[in-house]
């Protein structure tokens, strides 16, 4: 059982560097050089003080915010939280499309992100309630008193905070709390000129009213609440209920009596950071570790994961047995971390990747599965085996691919990564995955399959890389075929 | 001849997955039926509308014996943000009728599926009214996996995998190819781990990326489906389903490109049709044609018999419109492309072959909101193809007695109708009568009833609805 204070070598560096941010590439693990040798502690404290910087992304059309924000990504200046920022797109999913004649709603979207992702989930929450493109995306901006639309009510609770069920899975509400909250955000309007969100109070559902549809409360005797439950009127009828909304399902309590919005967003955390489905003891030691269920502080929660056992598990190296964990990685970060492993940069105004076709890293995206900014609907994308399909994965093959068929433009250059003097086809193969970050990651016979593709079966025993045709064809190959196998797919 | 490794794996890779899909030869439901696939020479084509389609606006009452167009108007206002359709406004009114004892509703169609209700006319339409599930979820993504599990109530036995995956996960080997989706990630209802199921979103893409410089692909070929193999045959199970998807993957790669240029080469005149149609549904359903074609013709190692297709937008809390706007566009792009497929199907020969069903996660409110619905309870069905008995079945949701005993979980009413049939019954119609699965193996392995004690519990079957 580790900790906090548990001392770490290279390779958990390596594995830390990995899963906070893309790549990583030497330059990432000679920067965090000193965490060597140092504890878990330390190295979390380290991506926390990293950079953070809001990134706002203009642009007269949706693409070319795409583009700044995928930029933004490989440049690697504020992974840590890139990549935080990228679980909460996938969290509080728009799609961006739908807001196409309103671009500036999205730059201020993805700022709300980037304001927010390392913040205080409370407030990001309050945040979001009136984020113009989330009120455009679930109608609440067309939201009226007469019959109060419930798709925004609906997705606070279902994705955004408490959930469908808890972790015993018992449902956490019913559809009158869904009903009631609809009402709280009757009227909301946006005001594009002024990139504004604004409470319209003649469509407002009042209880004098709508008499009916009774008292604005929630939760009446469950969940921690009181008979009668608990209302969001205390400050009056008006703006500050959908404030005191957030306020309530942050009080709400699942049926082990814990904090359910703590226990839900920790989960996804850990499913983020670690891998599927974690034991509830986890998720019950990052609250106790962080002070997340009080605090609500998003960098403390994350810290606490970052220390515990469960962060380090997918790092377990080859063969693996039936209980290790992996995680399969978002197309994004396959996308972004192998270009940073292997030094290479999109090229030109449509960011194209080199090689193969010289495809827009948009086709890419879209081919493997995840268009970032353009989740499939609001509850973002399907993780681990959801990644997994033929089609993807030739997403995937093919964007190997092209990389090392990058012989011209931006080309590739795999002699930085293999020592040219090198013979011996066993070395070879190390250094190759040894710079894709998977050389404790491979099977002895996943190894052997590499170096008889290199010795064309034994034939050739050793190589020369001084010959051209024989790095060209074999270690482009090698580092193709390495990119594909399915070790390179995972964390 | 001795096996090569890779002949070996992959003999492996079938031995171990059958083990664990059968713990017990003799008796057990779960013997694969070897070689002898049920189907046979027919394919299902799977059409999702995704989002939940309007029910109530889709099938509309149109005269008066139970009340229901009352019952309609008063629920669908007229005018100005009014979804209403009004009779002359619906497609061939006449045909339709309900089966609800003691009265007969006329029904029409929604103008946008005039395609549709012609093809009604000529009797390979199915409608299954009412469709739907005990205690009925309002959630996207929750209804979504129940209808693709067709686990409504969390049975911890068939969790994980979709109804269809169960199905040819009985029948076929790790890496064969039965299944394919025409998208690009796996269809819910055809998840599995047992078999391997394709997902194309367009054959003309779905080459093996070799690198040109490298003169000889077949020594890159060879280490690459031997490095899948390995991982197949791990332990791990996300490297082993990345293994078996990646050699599986590799062999489509050879198989399904070459029917892209076959089929326009072949049937240029459909080739044309459908890109004059121009939607994404048409072109979706086009590569299922381009993969049937490919099957009905005998093309090497092609043997997709069911398909999945899905078309998305139907989420229309707002500005649903009534006869024209949004859902009738929706109604269009469908009912279009798959009259123009099955005419596809029937010129190759093969259309009392080839079998759709189509469905939606949940059909919406009953009473509108102020230009369009909120999620709903059921709604009905299509079973579509000159195989089909077709016709009206099932009763209409009782529209006049919303919120009934049919939900446990909301108490408040919100405008919701029972389910007049449980959508298994459908599936399990299709499994039995089309798929040619035993009744009880369906029940045993793909479909098992509900235990408990809710008196809306689906604990009695009827695979024989009569459509099929």
């Amino acid at each position: 059982m580790g900790d906090q204070n548990t001392i770490i070598d290279e390779s958990d560096v390596r594995h830390i560097l990995k899963r906070t941010g893309f790549g990583p590439a030497a330059k990432d693990m000679k920067r965090a050089k000193k965490l060597i040798g140092a504890t878990r502690g330390a190295a979390a404290d380290y991506l926390l003080e990293q950079k953070r910087k809001v990134l706002k992304a203009k642009g007269k059309e949706l693409i070319d915010i795409h583009r700044k924000w995928v930029k933004h990504l490989t440049k690697g200046k504020t992974p840590f939280l890139d990549k935080t920022v990228l679980f909460f797109h996938d969290h509080f999913s728009v799609s961006a499309s739908v807001l196409e004649g309103y671009p500036e709603s999205i730059t201020f979207h993805l700022q709300l992100h980037y304001t927010h992702a390392l913040g205080n989930f409370k407030d990001y929450c309050k945040a979001i309630n009136t984020d113009l493109a989330m009120m455009i995306f679930l109608d609440t901006d067309s939201n009226q008193k007469a019959i109060p639309n419930e798709n925004y009510a609906r997705e606070l609770c279902e994705l955004f905070t408490i959930g469908v069920t808890d972790l015993n899975g018992v449902d956490n509400y019913l559809q009158e709390d869904i009903v009631q909250i609809a009402r709280a955000f009757t009227g909301w309007r946006v005001k594009e000129s002024e990139n504004l969100a604004f409470l319209k109070t003649s469509q407002h559902d009042t209880m004098a009213e709508f008499p009916s549809r009774g008292p604005k409360v929630l939760f009446d005797s469950a969940h921690g609440f009181p008979p009668g439950g608990a209302s969001f009127t205390t400050g009056g009828e008006g703006e500050n209920e959908i404030d005191e909304v957030i306020d309530i399902l942050f009080d709400h309590l699942d049926s082990d009596g814990m904090n359910t919005v703590a226990r839900r967003t920790a989960y996804r955390l850990i499913e983020f950071f670690c891998y599927a489905n974690p034991d509830k003891t986890i998720v019950d030691d990052v609250i106790a570790d962080s002070g997340f269920d009080t605090n609500w502080s998003i960098e403390q929660l994350i810290r606490s994961i970052l220390v515990h056992d469960a962060f380090f598990e997918t790092k377990a190296a080859a063969p693996h047995t039936a209980l290790t964990k992996k995680s399969v990685k978002w197309p994004i970060d396959y996308i972004v971390g192998t270009m940073r492993m292997l030094r290479m940069k999109p090229v030109g105004k449509e960011l194209e990747i080199p090689g193969g076709d010289f495809d827009p890293i948009t086709e890419h995206e879209i081919n493997m599965g995840q268009l970032i900014g353009e989740p499939p609907s609001v509850f973002g994308w399907d993780w681990e085996e959801g990644w997994i399909s033929s089609s993807t994965l030739l997403a995937r093959y093919t964007f190997a691919r092209d990389l090392v068929n990058a012989r011209t433009k931006a080309r590739f250059k795999p002699l930085k990564f293999v020592d040219k003097d090198l013979t011996d086809p066993g070395q070879i193969v190390d250094a190759i995955t040894t710079a894709l970050n998977i050389s404790d990651q491979l099977t002895a016979a996943e190894r052997t399959e590499l170096i008889e593709y290199l010795t064309d079966n034994g034939v050739s025993p050793t190589l020369n890389l001084d010959d051209e045709t024989t790095v060209n064809v074999k270690i482009h190959g090698a580092f193709g075929l390495a990119m594909q196998s399915a070790a390179f797919q995972v964390h | 001849m001795a096996f090569t490794r890779r002949q070996f794996l992959k003999r492996a890779g079938v031995a171990a997955a059958s083990s664990m899909i059968a713990p017990s030869i003799f008796g057990s439901p779960f013997v694969r039926n070897a070689f002898a696939d049920t189907i046979g020479d027919r394919y299902l084509v799977v059409l999702y509308l995704d989002g939940g389609n309007d029910g109530l606006n889709t099938i509309v009452p149109i005269d008066d014996p139970a009340g229901y167009r009352t019952a309609y108007e008063m629920f669908r206002g007229a005018g100005g943000g009014g979804i209403r359709i009004e009779p002359g406004e619906l497609s061939v009114p006449s045909v339709v009728s309900a089966q609800d004892p003691g009265t007969t509703t006329e029904l029409g169609f929604h103008p946008g599926l005039a395609p549709l209700s012609a093809m009604y006319d000529a009797g390979n339409v199915a409608v299954i009214q009412g469709c739907g599930y005990p205690d009925y979820n309002l959630s996207h993504a929750t209804s979504q996996m129940i209808w693709e599990t067709a686990n409504p109530t969390g049975n911890p036995a068939i969790t994980g995998s979709g109804w269809a995956g169960r199905h040819l996960a009985l029948e076929y080997g790790p890496q064969d190819i039965y299944g394919v989706t025409i998208d690009n990630s796996i269809a819910g209802e055809l998840r599995t781990s047992g078999t391997s199921v394709l997902a194309i979103n367009r054959l003309s893409r779905f080459g093996f990326p070799f690198d040109d410089f490298d003169t000889d692909e077949s020594i890159y070929a060879e280490a690459f489906q031997d490095l899948a193999n390995q991982a197949a045959a791990s332990p791990q199970p996300l490297m082993s389903l990345l293994g078996n998807a990646g050699a599986s993957t590799y062999d489509a790669t050879q198989a399904y490109p070459p029917l892209d240029d076959l089929y326009e080469t072949a049937r240029s005149g459909f080739d044309i049709a459908y890109s004059a149609l121009g939607t994404s549904t048409a072109k979706d359903l086009r590569e299922v044609a381009k993969c049937i074609f490919g099957v009905a013709t005998g093309q090497p190692n092609v043997n997709a018999r069911f398909y999945q297709v899905r078309n998305g937008g139907y989420d229309t809390h707002a500005d649903q419109g009534g006869a024209t706007g949004r859902h009738f566009n929706l109604h269009d792009e469908v009912a279009s492309a798959v009259d123009l497929f099955f005419q596809d199907m029937n010129d190759m020969g093969i259309g009392n072959k080839v079998t759709m069903v189509v469905y939606s996660e949940f059909s919406r409110r009953i009473p509108q909101n102020d230009n369009g619905t909120d999620h709903g309870s059921q709604g009905p069905m299509f079973v579509i193809g000159e195989a089909v008995n077709g016709g009206m079945y099932g009763n209409h949701p009782d529209i006049l007695d919303l919120d009934g005993s049919e939900n446990t979980k909301y108490t408040q009413d919100n405008g919701n109708a029972a389910r007049s049939t449980d959508f298994r019954d459908v599936f399990g119609t299709i499994l039995k009568n089309w798929v040619n699965m035993p009744e009880p193996q369906i029940l045993s392995s793909v479909l098992p009833l509900d235990t408990g004690a809710p008196d809306d519990f689906w604990t009695v079957q009827d695979f024989d609805l009569g459509f099929l």
